[in-house]
């Protein structure tokens, strides 16, 4: 199941700018709001910014988590949320470890990211992409990023302190 | 209307009142919003008389009509209210994203009239609009307040807030918000400081619905592409303005010595390249920006260490080659203390150089200063003066009055000395090398200035612009920077657009320069955004209006021709050294281009009746004698 893929960001590449939130919430729900953006753009200091996403797990604890089975994984590896199955109980939105899925206010459903790539071609920096986990090993030999997201790890998937 | 939250706040300091009122569409079409609409509202309720730092002055803080687009730079806000350092009208600007936060909270403009006995703060949480308790959070700077307010109401909250220099009403108080980003000029950190608001916290979770929901996306990607596009960009993304000190000393304009000269030797020292070189840790952006042209940076040790925002081009100029410091690190740090107190580092540096050249000249000595030596260049007093100003503190006390009040003080020839206008310092351009800023210096509604034209088109071969902009037959003098002829001409344009720019609540990079976009593109965005039909034609007169009603403020309070002069060593003495050697500002020369262009008279600079009927104001200038 190595193929799933999602998409990532760069901290020390991002400018914080939000281009990627403002695409996601007008691409799917003709707003400009963060609210009802599936990715979530974080700056702490020193001097990071982080764009966060669905990592679309291989366990995904979301669609176990469901009691109307609404979330599901397509062929293609994506999870999705079947909307007329979602009642917005939000049992989906505490199960995500990376605190990636959110309620729509409008429409009471859930919405999480499904890899379609608008942000990723909109970035004027290029600081996300669409990969995978063994891709993301490569691209971070080094293991700069896998530090830098977990030292920030508590405040990047903080639910509380998103609401 | 789309593209906008459709409320304003009204913040009652003194009873402690909150009140939210519809947006007046009416006032919308004809001044926008923003500096536009601020302009209106101000007019209409701060009258001559009015002390700045008493609770008549009314503080506005509006988001534009574009803030929270998807316009590139669509980042920005605007405060203004009668301004405690020039005594006329004071307007500032600044990026972040707590602009579009107070959109996402469903606010386009918070008001405060009136003022509070013990310090209060404004926390916003989408329709929960509350004045609370300041107590604990006075007398903490900037970031302080930022990490408290945070912790308090939620890591997402953007913030809003003075420092101890607005609390302790320094003349040259910035309003900061999300932490390193300034509203800097005309003092009105004091006004917020005066009314004893410390900050506002916003957290909005709405959305901004738009006119064209079908097109919208497909207009940005356009507008995407050419600012990315533009040679500019790229540029800009590696060194925001900062390289501007290397371009500025290439041409003579970089303000030194108090502005002596407008060549400094150690240049190089304080240059983009040398912030780069060991400073610099990425460049970072603003809502929607694509510019990217804040830096952040880090100095690792020694008595300057800190990290976070990086100086922008004016307070290395400022804090550096004007007070002679080529220790970079000190301007780096001064920058930085200057965001946590919270002032502005122009108008810091421009009255510490004005101090510096009294003490050179003998006019003020160790007596004066409490033994600090202010020779030129003397970094580590530099920075010691900037906590001194923010705390009012010893010599502090008087500079925290800005160097014309100080000078009125101190007497003994010291007037001389101040690079002013209308009581505000001037900003890093040295004019006798760029004709147009010292136009634009001298006819800027807020004093000294060089954005409320930012007449930026004969700094760096932008002729095919002004060819498409004005005309060929402008060229080539439009585009020589020493040639004063069609200054006038240009400084009046470029005047019409900027408050209209301002007041849509985009930046100046990207729309002025580098001048990629202009009136059509804005007309077409307000548009698919708002759903407005403006041509043009339109948003020219617009600008016209705003530009016309700031000059009535002044006028009413007994602003003219006179007032429209800056220092005589720009108009007298010639350049002493570098490209503009031998020159001189002949600003009555363009001031009368101006004044014609304007509509206005040439012997007093007031509107004729005629041009403010044509811009429609009549309303606005009953009871002030204009000339027919």
């Amino acid at each position: 199941m190595s193929e799933l893929k999602f998409v990532f960001g760069d901290p020390d590449t991002c400018t914080g700018c939000m281009i990627c939130v403002n695409v996601c919430s007008m691409y799917y729900f003709k707003v400009i709001s963060p609210a009802r953006s599936k990715v979530r753009v974080i700056r702490i200091e020193p001097g990071l910014d982080f764009p966060l996403f669905c990592r679309n797990c291989e366990d995904a604890p979301c669609i176990n988590a469901c009691p109307e089975k609404a979330l599901s994984r397509t062929s293609k590896g994506i999870v999705i949320v079947n909307n007329r199955k979602c009642v917005g109980n939000g049992a989906c939105v505490i199960a995500c470890p990376y605190n990636a899925i959110t309620i729509n206010p409008d429409t009471g459903k859930a919405i999480k990211c499904i890899q379609c790539g608008q942000c990723v071609k909109r970035c004027p920096v290029d600081a996300i992409w669409t990969t995978t986990e063994e891709g993301l090993k490569k691209k971070d030999s080094d293991g700069r990023l896998a530090r830098i997201y977990d030292e920030q790890k508590s405040e990047l998937y903080n639910k509380e302190a998103s609401k | 209307m789309k593209g906008v939250a459709g409320t304003i706040l009204w913040a009652d300091m003194t009873n402690r009142g909150i009140e939210k009122k519809p947006i007046d569409e009416e006032l919308v079409k004809k001044y926008l919003l923003g500096a536009g609409f601020l302009s209106k509202v101000i007019y209409d309720m701060v009258p001559p008389g009015t002390d700045p730092l008493s609770s008549e002055n009314v503080l506005g803080i509006a988001t534009g009509l574009l803030t929270a687009s998807m316009f590139p730079q669509a980042s920005r806000h605007v405060v203004a209210a009668l301004s405690p350092l020039t005594d006329v009208w004071g307007e500032s600007h600044a990026a972040g994203f707590w602009g579009p936060e107070l959109k996402f909270a469903g606010y386009d403009a918070v008001m405060f009239t009136g003022a509070s006995e013990k310090p209060l703060y404004l926390n916003i949480a989408d329709d929960n609009v509350e004045l609370l308790d300041a107590e604990g959070l006075w007398g903490k700077d900037v970031f302080e307040t930022d990490d408290i307010l945070r912790e308090r109401h939620g890591k997402e909250c953007r913030t809003l807030a003075i420092g101890q220099a607005g609390e302790n009403l320094v003349r040259f108080a910035a309003i900061m918000n999300d932490r390193d980003r300034a509203s800097a000029r005309s003092g009105l950190g004091a006004v917020m400081g005066s009314k004893k608001i410390k900050a506002i916290c916003v957290r909005g979770t709405g959305k901004i619905e738009v006119a064209d929901e079908k097109n919208y996306l497909s207009h940005m990607d356009e507008f995407y592409r050419r600012m990315l596009a533009n040679p500019f960009t790229p540029g800009r993304a590696k060194y925001g303005t900062t390289s501007l000190v290397e371009l500025m000393q290439h041409i003579g304009r970089l303000p030194s010595y108090n502005m002596k000269q407008g060549v400094f030797e150690g240049y190089e020292k304080i240059s983009g390249d040398a912030i780069n070189a060991q400073y610099f840790v990425k460049p970072r952006a603003d809502f929607s920006c694509l510019q990217r042209c804040a830096r952040y940076t880090k100095v690792s040790s020694g008595p300057y260490a800190y990290e976070g925002g990086a100086p922008e081009f004016e307070t290395q100029s400022s804090m550096g080659s004007r007070c002679g410091s080529d220790n970079l690190e000190s301007v780096l740090y001064g920058h930085h203390l200057s965001n946590q107190y919270g002032m502005d580092t122009i108008s810091l540096g421009g009255t510490i150089s004005w101090a510096m050249e009294c003490w050179d000249e003998g006019l003020i000595t160790a007596e004066d200063t409490g033994g600090l030596e202010l020779n030129w260049g003397n970094h580590e007093v530099i920075v010691k003066l900037t906590k001194m100003i923010a705390a009012r503190e010893g010599f502090g006390d008087l500079l925290a009055e800005g160097s014309f009040r100080a000078a009125q003080k101190i007497g003994r020839g010291t007037e001389k000395f101040v690079m002013h206008v209308k009581k505000q310092e001037f900003a890093g351009q040295e004019p006798r090398a760029q004709k147009s800023m010292g136009l634009a210096a001298a006819t800027a509604a807020r004093g000294a200035d060089h954005l409320y034209a930012f007449p930026v088109l004969d700094e760096a071969g932008f002729d095919e612009d002004i060819k498409k902009r004005f005309g060929e037959e402008y060229l080539p003098e439009m585009a020589d920077r020493l040639n004063p002829t069609y200054k006038g001409i240009m400084v009046k344009e470029c005047e019409d657009y900027m408050v209209m720019i301002e007041s849509v609540g985009l930046c100046k990079y990207g729309t002025q320069i580098p001048p990629e976009f202009f009136y059509d593109d804005i007309a077409l965005t307000l548009k698919i955004h708002n759903g407005l039909d403006l041509t043009r034609d339109d948003l020219q007169l617009i600008g016209e209006r705003i530009v016309n009603l700031n000059r009535l403020f002044n006028v009413r309070l007994g602003i003219s021709r006179k007032d429209d002069q800056i220092p005589k060593r720009l108009t007298d003495e010639p350049a002493p050294l570098g490209p503009p050697k031998g020159q001189v500002v002949e600003l009555n020369q363009m001031l009368d281009e101006y004044y014609e262009q304007r509509g206005w008279d040439l012997e007093t600079g007031l509107p004729f009746m005629e041009t403010i009927r044509r811009v429609g104001l009549e309303e606005e200038a009953k009871g002030i004698a204009l000339p027919q």
